[in-house]
Parts: structure tokens; C-alpha cells; sequence
């Protein structure tokens, strides 16, 4: 049988390592053990994931029971001490007085009580001695397992002590001759007490009848104060020994045993209950069960672009004006111009690589600094550059070419401060000191749309 | 072309590619514009369900020089029936150009079999410029449809779609940030229809990621639910320092205690948004931050999301008559009703009487020493704040597209979530909030919390579309 309540903690344990981790990573790494058992035609269970991340390096379990461990070494001990203490302390005999038969019956079925007594608080949610634990810093998973935990504990003391009263009790008959009796202030005939005797040996009269004694034992081993020298045989008196052995063991030892082993299957059935209804097992369930859907690239990421400081450039004064792409056509670009009606020609976009050709040779051919109207929300292209430096390098040498960015179609409006950045970082791509970068005279003059 | 569907996103600089591809793979760290003219390469998202690919996006750099290559193109063809390899001519020739660069990498996996989904901004007006860039499209002879995207504020929907059903069969309206998610899925339906065989695997997709939405939400529903149960349950506890009297050390307490809760409700934030895969969300959500970083304990929190001091003594009363009923039950009726009585009157006053106290010191007694506590807090308004806080940020990260980039916009409204509980619900409600789990393993009060945290995520839903179909 697994071990239900070590599993319990260990995957309680992990359950608390697990809060920290995001749901995505826990998802990927439980199906692929769910995937990894499947391939090997093995079942996913706890036992079998708990083992596979501690081979992944999970840290080293310490022992999660640590109080009840120590308890459950030390208190059988105890109780193994006790066992010898009490079983000597029981047929102390001197030769005076005999041993009384009907204390060591009474003391053993007192056993039997006490062990269903265990049992029974075993079975409460709050047992009567719940506050001893107050303090008690245990895991929150343990603390429903408390009663289970302390009965089981229980009764391997109890079990320890009818062991080692049990031992006890034969080495005294191996070693010393023992004479029992048994007396009564009661008006008790031998016949009822030889009939209470029998009914306690029923379980074992049929496989081992000289363990039950006989009418004469009983007459014969009756003891008056007032007549001590009644027995007429001195050897009968020892001869008690195999039923009061047989008692210890049926009633004293055999329920402990029998409900110890009680209380650790019902420990283990109480653990693998918990662990059902553990908060993490139905989520551990899902991630073993549920197919991984991952949209993630392994791509590396490429990190933003560096933020540029701009600078703008003072327009130069100029009369040729290149409308890149269409930009500005509904705009008053002759407010940019140095003089009323200046050369207005068209680059990129729509038009051929050849009318581009066509408008570079027109501006050239004036010999002065040329605007580019561009727009500044369309980021430059590569096409935008190959046209910067054929101008350049087709017009004379010292051209200015100043890029004036429009924040709209109809207005010189400028562009807004964070297209700003791009249009600088191109600049300095291209790392031409004839190639500058201006606002329009909204800009200029403090404009509203800057 | 293989089974495999891939998609290239395609287009001009910045018209929205990233976006598109953040929000289908629900991964916001795609959507970082780049820049044209710097070197970019495409990258690629695949689809993985176990590790098996269902389909592929792929994110290209945009178009730099459409018609150099055009011209390149018509320049080495003879006859339309070469189209495609002279396309393919070009990568080749062209794979080591450092001004092709961008060409050659948004053309490699059409050439390669890639499905084309072509990308334009419709919020600026159609301009012929594009006409370059669809024909080089044209020319690789790939199956292919145009996504009209909107980045600003205008629209010229009408114009891209007269000019883009020129050249493609398919041409659809998505804005990538505002879209959701059934209008992803539907996206995805008809990518599925630009070839026969790429329609089983995409269906496999669009079920799987209906499944992980849905998990997201339950997800979503424990990690608030459990931080709700350790936010109520909270306790300081400290000893006086020598010289500080009762209210000094209830002032100290009392701080450490919602530094605590303050703390831990930023963990369940991030928590939400790590299960959503939203990894840039504080850096861009002003306006959410603003409304959640009001004070948690501020009376505007109290009013904004706590619920009125007569739902409180309604529902109290609702929920004491239940536990009082349960007296009565195990009394086989000999108390006469009482218990259902005395149970809805405390209830009723409870839910009165708390309006206005978050917690108080407390001496532990016995064996506690000089120790004293606070907390936990036994107001019931403030699990009502907790959660009504905890709801708003989930909603709003779930219904975050990863594109997202704009502060976002919560409707004013006059109502309250609250209502869109059923009378059953708001008991439930009410009384988990009144005893959460002490512990991990305490399943009834557990469970209880964990389905009234459900059926209040349902509730909150509801009422915000609720909300947004009611705002003009």
C-alpha cells in the first residue's frame, strides 16, 4: 500500500513551492511527465511525479512529521518499560502471599478498554485533549490528521507495554515458581467463577484446552485470608500460568495489535482522503490531463530602439520643394518655401522609380537647398533613403536636404513629439551632414499641435 | 505546401502586423514596434498543443523598397507562369543585400508554402503606394486575404476594402486591440479557408484555445479565491515595545496589517496576469492602476466596490435565518423557529453594526503573554471591497488583448454587480466571504468560497456587458 500521508505532505509541500511559480511553466512541466508515463506505458501517478521532481533536483525532503516522529519512537519505549515495570510489579511474589488471578484478568481486559478507548478518539475531529496540540507547529495539512496520528502513536505504546508485560510475564515463569489464587469478599461460588473463566478462554479453549482451567484448579486455588494453607496442592497453584498468558495475549495484546494496525490503515485512508480534496489536486489533475497549448516563440526578442535626443535643425530658406509619397498635397506648402511660388515636385509612393529620377535631375538643377515634405507618421522606408542618396549624390556637392515632417495632410501642423525619435534615428542612420531634419513654422512659433 | 498551415503577416512599416500576431498568440511581447531600417528578422509562433504544431504566424518586417523589387521582378520575367519562381529568384539572389533584407525575409516563408495575411492600417486613407507591395504579393501565387486593421482614430474601412477586393479574395475588418475573442476565433475560421487542408488542424486550434480560456477562468477563480481566504483570515500579532501604550501599539499593528494586505493583493494581480501571459500590463494600464491603486482602504474603495449597508443587512439577515434554520432543524423543530429568528437578527445586525470598522486589538489570552493581535478583520465589507477589486482587475486582463497598448476605459455606471446574483448566490456569497477557509483543507468553507467566487466572476461578466451594451 502507497503512503498515503507521506504523499500528502510531500505534495502538500510542493502544492506551497508550486504558488510561486506562474500556472503556464506548471502546465508544461506536469504534462510532460503525464506525456513522458504515457510513452513508457507507465501510470501518471503521485508517487511516480513526487520521484520525478526530486530526480530534477528538488530540494532534499526534510521530515515533515517532526514531532510525531519523535513521539511515535520514544513514547512505545516508555510504554515497553512500563510493560516490565507493570508485569513485575504484578507477580511480585515472596512466597507470603499468592498472586491474585482475578486483578491480572481485571488489568488485562482494562487493556482492551483502553485500546478501544484510543480507537474511539481516534475517530473525533476534536478530541478532548486537542488543546495539548495548540502550539504544536505543524503543517495546516496535518492538523485534520491529529487524532489519527496521536491514536496511532497510542496504541504503539500500548502494544509496546503488552509486549514487554507479555515477555516479562513468561520469563517469571521460566525463573521463579508463581502461585496464583484468586478470592473474593463476594458470595461468589467457584462454579460462576470457574463459568466467568471459561467464557474468557472461549477463544482459545479448542486449540489449547490445558490454558483453560479446569473446576478443580478453580476450588483448589480459592484463597481465604483466614485459611491461608487451604490448597492442598502446592503445584496446582502454578499451574495458572498458561491461562493468564493467554489472557495477556487475547486481551491485552491482540486488540492492540489489531487496533493499531486499525489505526494506521485508517491514517492512511484519512491521508488519501486529504489528498483528494487537497486545493492543489484538481488543478495537478487538469495539468496532467489537459492538452498544453503554447503560442510562445523561441525567437529571440529584439530589444526596442534606443531613444534618440532630436535636434531640430532651422529650415534653410528654399524654394524646391519634393512631396515624398503624396505627403502634404492638400497643405499650404508654399508657407514653407522662401518665396511665393515655389518649384513643388513628387517622390515616391505611387510614382515610378524612373519619375523619381525625373524629379531628382529637376531639383538638382536648381542649386539650392531642397525641403523634403514627408509624412511623420509613416515611418521611412528603405526607399526613402535610396532617394536621399541618389540626391545626394547627384545633386552638388554641399546641397542641403532638409526633412520636414508633417502632423497632417491639410496643416503645416508639426510632427508629434513621439514620432519625433524615429525620424532622428534615420538621420543618423544615414550619417549625411547635408541632411537635416526641420519643423514646420507652426513648430517654429510654439504651434498648438506640437 | 504542406499540411502545416503557416501564415506570414505581411504589409507596409507599422500598419499593425505585431499586433495582430500579439493578440492571435496572446503573447504582448510581440507587439514592440520595431523600426523600418533597422535589421529585423521574422519570427515565428507557432501553435503547440503538446508540443505538436497546429499552425504557424509568422511576424515580418515590413515592406522597404516594394518597387525596386516590382521592378527587379518584372524585369526577370517572361511570362505570368514564371511569377513564382522569379519571386523565389529574387530571395535567392537577393538573401545577402542588406537593403533586401526585409524583402527577402518577409518573402522566405511564402516561398516556402506560408498562406499570406496582408496588413493595413484602415484608419488613414487608402493611397496607391500599396499597390506595389500587393502585387509583389500577387506574384508569389500563395493562397492570401487582407486584414484591415485600425490604428488611429479614422475611417477609411471602405476605401481599403474597394481597393484590397482588387487583389484578394478574402478581405476582412479586425482591430487587433479591440477585437474579442470570438472575432479572434472567427479570424482563425477564415484563415482555414484559404486552403482545404489547413481547415482540420485550424479547428483543432480554435477548440483548444476555447478549452485554455475557459481554464484561465477557473484558474483565475482559485487564485482569487485563495487569496481572499488568507486576506480575511490575516492576523498581526506583536508585543508592545517598551513605553508604547495600547493605541501606539494597535496604530502599529493596524499598519503592518495592510502593508500585508496591500502586498498580497499586488501578488494575486500579478498572479492574474501571469496566467493571462500579460507581462507588460502595469507599465501601460494608467488608467487601471489609477482606479486600483486607490487606497484599499480609502472610503472611495468602500464605496466604489463595497456593497451597501442595506444589501448587507438583507442578505445578513438571509444568511443568519439559514444558519438559525439549521438550529431548528437538528432541535427537530422543539425551538420553535427561534433559532431562524435569533439567526437573522444577528446576521441583520451584524451587517448594520460592521458598516464601519475594519479591526480591533486583541489581548491573546491564555498562554499568549503580552501578545496581542489584529485582525482578522470581521467587517463584512471589506471581503466585498477585496473581491470587488480582485474582480475588476481579472475582468479587465481577461478581456485585455495582448496588442493592447491604449490606457483602458471602464464605463461610468450606476449599478451594481451584486444584483446579477441570484438571492441563493448572494447568501453563498455572503457567507463565505463571513468564514473563509482557516486553512488549505478546511473543504466545506473551501468549497463554498470557491463557488461563490465563480458564480461572481460569471455575475461581474455579466454585468460589465451589461454595461458596455447600455453605453451609447
Amino acid at each position: 500500500m502507497p503512503c498515503y500521508l507521506h504523499q500528502l505532505l510531500a505534495f502538500d509541500r510542493q502544492y506551497q513551492r508550486d504558488r510561486q511559480q506562474p500556472s503556464q511553466f506548471l502546465h508544461r512541466r506536469d504534462r510532460r511527465f503525464a506525456l513522458d508515463c504515457a510513452e513508457r506505458q507507465q501510470t501518471a501517478d503521485l508517487r511516480h511525479w513526487l520521484m520525478r521532481l526530486d530526480s530534477d533536483g528538488g530540494q532534499p525532503q526534510p521530515s515533515l512529521l517532526g514531532p510525531w516522529r519523535q513521539a511515535g519512537l520514544i513514547l512505545p519505549l516508555i510504554g515497553a518499560l512500563l510493560g516490565v515495570g507493570f508485569m513485575l510489579g504484578l507477580l511480585y511474589y515472596d512466597g507470603s502471599e499468592r498472586i491474585n488471578i482475578t486483578l491480572f484478568v481485571a488489568l488485562a481486559l482494562l487493556q482492551s478498554l483502553l485500546s478501544i478507548t484510543t480507537t474511539v478518539q481516534g475517530q473525533m475531529t476534536n478530541p478532548p485533549w486537542q488543546r495539548l496540540f495548540a502550539r504544536q507547529q505543524d503543517t495546516a495539512v496535518l492538523r485534520p490528521l491529529r487524532p489519527s496520528l496521536a491514536a496511532l502513536i497510542a496504541q504503539s505504546a500500548g502494544l509496546a507495554f503488552a509486549v514487554s508485560a507479555l515477555a516479562t510475564l513468561f520469563l517469571l515463569v521460566l525463573v521463579q515458581d508463581l502461585a496464583f489464587s484468586w478470592s473474593t469478599t463476594l458470595n461468589t461460588s467457584v462454579a460462576g467463577y470457574h463459568q466467568l473463566l471459561t467464557t474468557l478462554a472461549l477463544p482459545w479453549q479448542s486449540w489449547w484446552p490445558a490454558a483453560v482451567p479446569g473446576l478443580e484448579l478453580v476450588a483448589q486455588s480459592q484463597f481465604y485470608r483466614l485459611d491461608p494453607q487451604s490448597p492442598t496442592d502446592p503445584a496446582l497453584l502454578g499451574s495458572w500460568w498458561p491461562f493468564l498468558l493467554m489472557v495477556w495475549l487475547c486481551y491485552a495484546l491482540l486488540p492492540r495489535l489489531l487496533l493499531l494496525i486499525l489505526a494506521a490503515v485508517q491514517l492512511q485512508w484519512r491521508a488519501r482522503r486529504l489528498l483528494r480534496q487537497h486545493p492543489g489536486w484538481h488543478s495537478w489533475q487538469y495539468r496532467l490531463h489537459t492538452p498544453l497549448v503554447e503560442t510562445r516563440t523561441d525567437s529571440p526578442l529584439q530589444p526596442p530602439p534606443q531613444e534618440a535626443p532630436v535636434s531640430l535643425s532651422p529650415r534653410p530658406a528654399s524654394n524646391t520643394l519634393i512631396r515624398w509619397a503624396g505627403a502634404g498635397q492638400h497643405a499650404p506648402l508654399a508657407d514653407l518655401a522662401s518665396q511665393p511660388q515655389p518649384l513643388i515636385l513628387d517622390a515616391g509612393g505611387e510614382r515610378s522609380l524612373e519619375q523619381d529620377q525625373h524629379t531628382l535631375e529637376q531639383a538638382g538643377q536648381r542649386r539650392e537647398a531642397v525641403l523634403l515634405i514627408t509624412r511623420s507618421w509613416q515611418p521611412p522606408t528603405g526607399e526613402l533613403a535610396d532617394f536621399i542618396d541618389d540626391a545626394l549624390a547627384q545633386w552638388p556637392t554641399g546641397t542641403l536636404l532638409a526633412i520636414v515632417p508633417l502632423g497632417d495632410e491639410q496643416h503645416l501642423y508639426p510632427c508629434p513629439p513621439a514620432l519625433l525619435g524615429q525620424w532622428q534615428r534615420f538621420l543618423s542612420r544615414q550619417q549625411t551632414p547635408q541632411l537635416l531634419l526641420c519643423a514646420p513654422p507652426a513648430a517654429e512659433r510654439g504651434g498648438e499641435h506640437g | 505546401m504542406d499540411n502545416l498551415p503557416r501564415f506570414a503577416v505581411v504589409g507596409h512599416p507599422n500598419k499593425g502586423k505585431s499586433s495582430i500576431v500579439a493578440t492571435l498568440t496572446q503573447d504582448d511581447q510581440v507587439a514592440i514596434a520595431m523600426e523600418p531600417g533597422t535589421t529585423r528578422d521574422s519570427r515565428d509562433y507557432p501553435l503547440t498543443v503538446d508540443g505538436d504544431e497546429l499552425y504557424r504566424l509568422i511576424d515580418t518586417p515590413g515592406f522597404q523598397r516594394p518597387r525596386r523589387v516590382l521592378a527587379w521582378l518584372q524585369n526577370h520575367s517572361a511570362s505570368a507562369a514564371d511569377r513564382a519562381e522569379t519571386v523565389a529568384a529574387f530571395v535567392t539572389q537577393h538573401r545577402d543585400d542588406p537593403r533586401f533584407h526585409d524583402e527577402c525575409e518577409l518573402l522566405t516563408p511564402i516561398i516556402n508554402g506560408a498562406g499570406i495575411i496582408y496588413v493595413v492600417d484602415g484608419s488613414v486613407p487608402y493611397s496607391p503606394e500599396h499597390e506595389a507591395e500587393m502585387n509583389i504579393l500577387r506574384w508569389t501565387g500563395q493562397p492570401s486575404m487582407a486584414l484591415i486593421n485600425a490604428i488611429g482614430g479614422g475611417d477609411y474601412h471602405a476605401q481599403w476594402q474597394a481597393a484590397l477586393g482588387q487583389y484578394f479574395r478574402i478581405v476582412r475588418r479586425f482591430n487587433a486591440v479591440t477585437a474579442p475573442f470570438a472575432e479572434q476565433l472567427a479570424l482563425l475560421d477564415s484563415f482555414a479557408a484559404l486552403a482545404p487542408a489547413w481547415l482540420a488542424p485550424l479547428q483543432q486550434a480554435r477548440q483548444h484555445l476555447q478549452a485554455l480560456r475557459l481554464q484561465r477562468a477557473g484558474q483565475a477563480s482559485l487564485l482569487i479565491s485563495e487569496a481572499l481566504a488568507e486576506m480575511l483570515n490575516h492576523r498581526q500579532q506583536g508585543r508592545a515595545h517598551p513605553g508604547e501604550n495600547t493605541h501606539q501599539l494597535q496604530q502599529r499593528l493596524s499598519q503592518q496589517w495592510q502593508r500585508w494586505q496591500r502586498q498580497r493583493e499586488q501578488q494575486l494581480r500579478q498572479q492574474i496576469e501571469q496566467l493571462y501571459q500579460h507581462h507588460h500590463l502595469l507599465r501601460n494600464e494608467a488608467e487601471l492602476e489609477q482606479l486600483l491603486d486607490e487606497d484599499l482602504f480609502s472610503s472611495q474603495s468602500r464605496q466604489r466596490w463595497g456593497a451597501s449597508r442595506g444589501y448587507l443587512t438583507t442578505v445578513g439577515m438571509a444568511a443568519g435565518a439559514l444558519g438559525g434554520a439549521g438550529l431548528d432543524g437538528l432541535s427537530g423543530g422543539a425551538t420553535l423557529g427561534a433559532g431562524t429568528l435569533f439567526g437573522a437578527l444577528t446576521g441583520a445586525a451584524g451587517g448594520f453594526y460592521y458598516g464601519e470598522r475594519l479591526g480591533k486589538l486583541r489581548r491573546l489570552l491564555p498562554g499568549g503573554g503580552e501578545q496581542h493581535q489584529f485582525g482578522p478583520v470581521r467587517d463584512p465589507q471589506f471581503g466585498y471591497v477585496l473581491l470587488g477589486r480582485a474582480l475588476l482587475h481579472w475582468f479587465m486582463v481577461q478581456q485585455r488583448n495582448h496588442a493592447g497598448r491604449q490606457p483602458l476605459r471602464l464605463p461610468d455606471n450606476d449599478g451594481h454587480w451584486l444584483q446579477q446574483l441570484n438571492r441563493s448566490q448572494q447568501r453563498q456569497l455572503h457567507l463565505a466571504l463571513g468564514q473563509p477557509p482557516r486553512h488549505s483543507v478546511e473543504q466545506r468553507r473551501q468549497q463554498r468560497l470557491q463557488q461563490a467566487i465563480s458564480d461572481a466572476c460569471a455575475a461581474f461578466t455579466h454585468w460589465q456587458q451589461q454595461q458596455r451594451n447600455d453605453t451609447p
